[in-house]
């Protein structure tokens, strides 16, 4: 059967130690000042009572992904497991998906000047590893695994216990992000949020032609040093995939 | 190894599916482009590395780790699943240690100081001058005054070789801070009461417990790794969990019942605690009648403490400590009053601990599930070694374990009867700190003895890591110490505000360029476990045997390290254990199983063995040897400070990806927090014109200060400010922490308990205005 993986966040057992977040940069080198995971935490005021929320988060691997459609390149793609990925020698950088991710968890990486974001650790899961976040996270509060397989402990967990997702009228798109809060309403400051940049299908219908006209003459200028780009990256890695086999 | 390349459908499907929205990017590509973009997708690889074990220098708690190396260098940090420390889950600062040994601050060369002491001016010199000059100066000192004449003060996993050398070359006087400024009187209540120590690695069986009354201990942002997990478990297994905290940290977040309760009077309520235990028999009668002595003293010694005279001290209402007390009685034994891990607070933390063992007592918790586990031990015996000088100065430590196997019997003067000195700190001294521990010290006394020369003169001094000005809280002392001893040699990986004012700094490998001496620690499992270089050291480093041994080679001293090689001296010890280097190296760790049994005598019919220091076999709730010394009044109550309507409790502690003083300066751990912020309560801000992020400037009576932004927040009594402990590092050598944040240990107070000798940092009373 396909695989569908998942990711489980019980808030209740995270306690904001940012071992998910140091893990993660370590494994995938990414530059200072930009994460592809992230720990929220919210504190706010209940009847006289403080409270306080945690909220780990990554890419949601969205089964209707809004940043693959906004991907010109072809970069930004969906894996039949429902693993949200990019492939860095086609992307342009052209940061187009950015604001079409309602949940932040797209960046330009100055270094490469490609995409970066969380692949659920992809590599790692291929060789049967759990990923980089999920291995180290303290409270074990990140649970990875495929919710089609009725034995995984995501399944179990899913029947267990009241799962809620990060979604909203405006925004479900079908994130593969689950979490738990033991019945606590989710605080507006973790929901997702449509970007004012970006550019759907939908809102394509929604403006005018003329409008879309114009958007799509912006496309093809932004693409033209973009496609390029993509091209002289994609020899690149050819000649030194050609140069490990030698 | 080979490029793993997926071949997905669903991406050509996409290409078709979403022509709509992406057809102007296909529309005029030349077709050898549209090739290469049809080519299979090529996502991220993983490396290929090698793996080699360890165990970390992050923190204290030393979590057993296996760390990937790739191009013989250290990529990627991960727990060993086998360790019982933290079965294989590694905190922010753990997976942050890489950056350790990538500082770009890091003292990289041994160097001789050419400035004025403090003054950070420097020349690069060889590891034969450094050592060669440390040898001298030191052998200058002890001709001249004698060996007591020089000092230690270690803080890290591998300060060992530098004890032991201190220890051959005669002198008492090696500390570590972790008794005067930490643990010292939890630990020392443990062991006067119970004959247990109960620091270091707790050994409780969180996952079991049923219900936690926790006094200030934040354990998910004061965080080890397998303490904290174990307690998220036992929470998730339906604990209940009672907090008691001025401030709401992320701990109090998860407790089913949090009470603000008022700084410093956590002794009050934990007596009117044991007086309701008492008064309505909610104890373990059976536990009380077979174990413990001393129970219709200390019930006429409680009679006084009522809940409602608790009630207006600590501001937790009288009706409730009746009944948490009896939520804990019906949940006993598998209960636990957990004692905040750093108890150098009050002008009464002996009181304040001691208390808290004795409720764990009255609940009979000792070896039992849900309780207190009876660790198993790896048994690890030491090297043969000469004779010491100073029996009193041995610690039966393993790699800087606080461990109170070997209680001292108090001395009596400075000079025993055959003229030896006696710890110039005064721990373990009769007339001084005689029931503070004398392997440990009071790091604290030590730097005092050090700028006031009494009672005797020290004039050399060894640092092995550790930061006195950031970890202490007198600064004027510090600095008074460290400009008057004649010569100051200091190891250390990193730069730091003491280790500025060396004269001869020798740069160590950081714990991921090194092996160390073995780590003996006590589970339920027994364990020894070893740690193994990920890499070749990256800079002109040494390791602390290394240059321990060489030290000593040049000072006579060579009998205490007969090994040619730290390898050696591991297999030999491991060949004693009936194991070798080679063998602990393929899995980094030895076990024996955990057994019930031992872990838990009680519950299994076996029998709790019970020694404490004054030599009873029964837990001594009012223990003999402190009522000789008059020293059991530490019992009794004694009335905190108070902040005048203008002033504010000055609270510090732990957020859970900074270690103490000394990550600041990690690239990693900083892009998480570069500083410290003052949390104050909205009601006092307003009223001061304060905003979230405004600029403050807080001061204490004494008149010390400094500017730190606010964070406005109602996670904070209206009385107390809270800012984290480490930052406002002022060594310009630390590029990264330097100039971020307030010290708080500039503002912490430094008065003394009267009975330990450890510090009380929570009586500091400051005023805080807008800049």
């Amino acid at each position: 059967m396909t695989k569908k993986y998942v990711m489980l966040a019980d808030t209740v057992r995270c306690i904001n130690c940012k071992a998910c977040v140091v893990a993660c940069r370590a494994e995938w080198e990414t530059p200072m000042g930009y994460t592809r995971d992230w720990v929220k935490e919210v504190e706010w005021v209940q009847n006289d009572q403080p409270k306080v929320m945690l909220f780990p988060g990554r890419c949601q691997h969205c089964d209707d992904a809004p940043c693959i459609e906004a991907c010109p390149s072809g970069a930004a793609y969906k894996r039949a497991d429902g693993l949200v990925l990019q492939d860095n020698c086609i992307c342009s950088g052209c940061e187009l998906c950015v604001p079409a991710c309602p949940y932040e968890a797209r960046w330009l990486n100055p270094v490469t000047n490609t995409i970066s974001k969380c692949t659920f650790c992809q590599p790692r899961i291929d060789k049967g590893l759990e990923p980089a976040c999920v291995q180290t996270c303290v409270g074990r509060a990140l649970i990875f695994g495929d919710m089609n397989d009725q034995e995984s402990e995501v399944s179990k967990l899913l029947k267990e216990k009241e799962w809620v997702r990060l979604t909203t009228d405006e925004v479900n798109i079908g994130p593969n992000h689950y979490y738990y809060t033991a019945g606590e309403a989710l605080p507006d400051e973790v929901m997702p949020k449509l970007h004012d940049r970006h550019l759907s299908g939908k809102t394509m219908e929604i403006v005018n032609p003329i409008g879309a006209i114009a958007i799509g003459g912006m496309l093809l200028t932004f693409l033209g040093a973009g496609v390029m780009k993509l091209i002289g990256r994609r020899n690149e890695v050819s000649t030194s995939e050609n140069q490990e086999e030698k | 190894m080979s490029t793993q390349t997926h071949f997905d459908p669903s991406r050509r499907a996409f290409l078709g599916a979403t022509a709509g929205g992406t057809a102007l990017t296909i529309a005029g590509l030349p077709s050898q482009a549209l090739a290469r973009i049809n080519a299979p997708h090529d996502p991220e690889k993983l490396k290929e590395t090698t793996e080699v074990f360890g165990f970390c220098d992050m923190c204290y708690w030393r979590c057993g780790l296996k760390i990937r190396s790739r191009d013989g260098k250290a990529v990627k940090i991960d727990g060993n699943p086998e360790h019982p420390n933290n079965w294989g889950v590694v905190c922010g600062k753990g997976n942050a240690g890489l950056m350790v040994a990538y500082a770009p601050n890091r003292l990289k060369h041994p160097m001789k100081r050419v400035g004025k002491r403090g003054e950070g001016k420097w020349k690069q010199i060889s590891w034969d001058e450094a050592l060669d000059t440390t040898a001298k100066e030191l052998l200058k000192v002890k001709k001249k005054y004698g060996p007591q004449a020089l000092a230690l003060i270690g803080h890290g996993s591998w300060e060992k070789p530098y004890h032991r050398l201190a220890h051959a070359f005669g002198t008492p006087n090696t500390t570590s801070p972790v008794f005067g400024l930490c643990c010292g009187p939890r630990g020392l209540s443990n062991m006067m009461i119970m004959g247990r120590n109960l620091t270091g690695n707790e050994t409780l069986d969180l996952e079991n417990c049923k219900y936690f009354l926790m006094m200030g201990r934040n354990i998910t942002e004061s965080l080890h790794n397998g303490e904290t997990l174990g307690w998220v478990n036992g929470v998730a297994n339906g604990a209940k969990v009672v907090y008691f905290d001025p401030r709401y940290s992320i701990t109090a977040s998860k407790a089913d019942e949090y009470y603000a309760i008022r700084p410093l009077t956590d002794h009050a309520f934990l007596l009117a605690m044991i007086n309701v235990v008492i008064n309505e028999e909610l104890y373990d009668k059976q536990f009380i009648a077979e174990y413990v002595v001393g129970f219709d003293e200390l019930k006429q010694r409680v009679q006084k403490y009522t809940p409602e005279w608790a009630e207006p001290i600590t501001e937790v209402p009288a009706k409730d400590i009746r009944r948490l007390a009896k939520e804990m009685a019906a949940k006993a034994p598998s209960v636990f009053v957990y004692s905040p891990r750093r108890l150098t607070r009050s002008s009464n933390d002996f009181g304040t601990g001691m208390s808290i063992t004795i409720l764990n007592t009255l609940f009979g918790v000792w070896g039992r599930k849900g309780g207190v586990f009876t660790p198993q031990k790896y048994k690890v015996p030491e090297i043969d070694l000469p004779e010491f000088e100073h029996a009193t100065a041995l610690r039966n430590d393993s790699g800087g374990d606080f461990n109170y196997e070997q209680p001292e019997i108090p001395l009596a003067h400075i000079q025993d009867e055959s003229g030896k000195y006696h710890r110039a700190d005064g721990a373990g001294v009769m007339g001084r700190w005689p029931i503070a521990n004398a392997q440990y010290g009071l790091t604290n006394e030590m730097w005092r003895a050090m700028a006031e020369q009494k009672p005797y003169p020290i004039r050399a001094l060894i640092t092995a890591g550790g930061n006195g000005f950031l970890n202490s809280t007198n600064y004027d002392i510090i600095r008074k110490a460290l400009e008057t001893v004649d010569f100051y040699v200091a190891g250390d990986v990193i730069p730091n505000e003491m280790n500025m004012y060396a004269d001869i700094l020798l740069p160590e490998a950081s714990y991921l360029e090194r092996y160390d001496d073995l780590q003996v620690g006590g589970a339920r499992e027994g364990y020894v476990a070893v740690r193994m270089p990920a890499m070749k050291p990256l800079h002109d480093t040494r390791d602390a045997w290394t240059i321990c041994k060489q030290l000593a080679d040049r000072m006579e001293l060579g009998a205490y390290f007969p090994h040619d090689s730290i390898k050696e001296l591991l297999d030999d010890r491991l060949k004693k254990a009936g194991s070798s280097l080679a063998e602990i190296e393929k899995v980094g760790i030895l076990k024996i199983p955990a057994d019930p049994a031992k872990n838990f005598p009680l519950d299994h019919g076996g029998k709790l063995k019970i020694k404490t220091p004054g030599g009873s076999t029964k837990a001594e709730l009012i223990p003999g040897m402190l009522k000789q010394m008059g020293y059991d009044k530490a019992l009794d109550y004694v009335e905190q400070v108070r902040p005048n309507e203008d002033e504010f409790h000055m609270t510090f502690g732990r957020i859970g990806f900074h270690t103490h003083a000394r990550t600041q300066d990690n690239v990693w751990t900083a892009d998480l927090m570069r500083e410290n912020v003052l949390w104050i309560h909205p009601e006092p801000a307003t009223k001061r014109g304060i905003k979230e992020g405004d600029l403050v400037k807080v001061t204490d009576r004494k008149g010390r200060d400094g500017e730190i932004k606010a964070k406005v927040t109602a996670r904070i009594r209206k009385d107390t400010i809270f800012m984290v402990h480490g930052f406002g590092h002022w060594d310009k050598r630390m590029t990264t922490a330097y100039g971020q944040g307030v010290a708080d240990s500039d503002l912490a107070s430094y008065a003394v308990d009267p009975h330990v000798g450890s510090m009380s940092m929570g009586l500091s009373l400051v005023k805080v205005e807008k800049v």
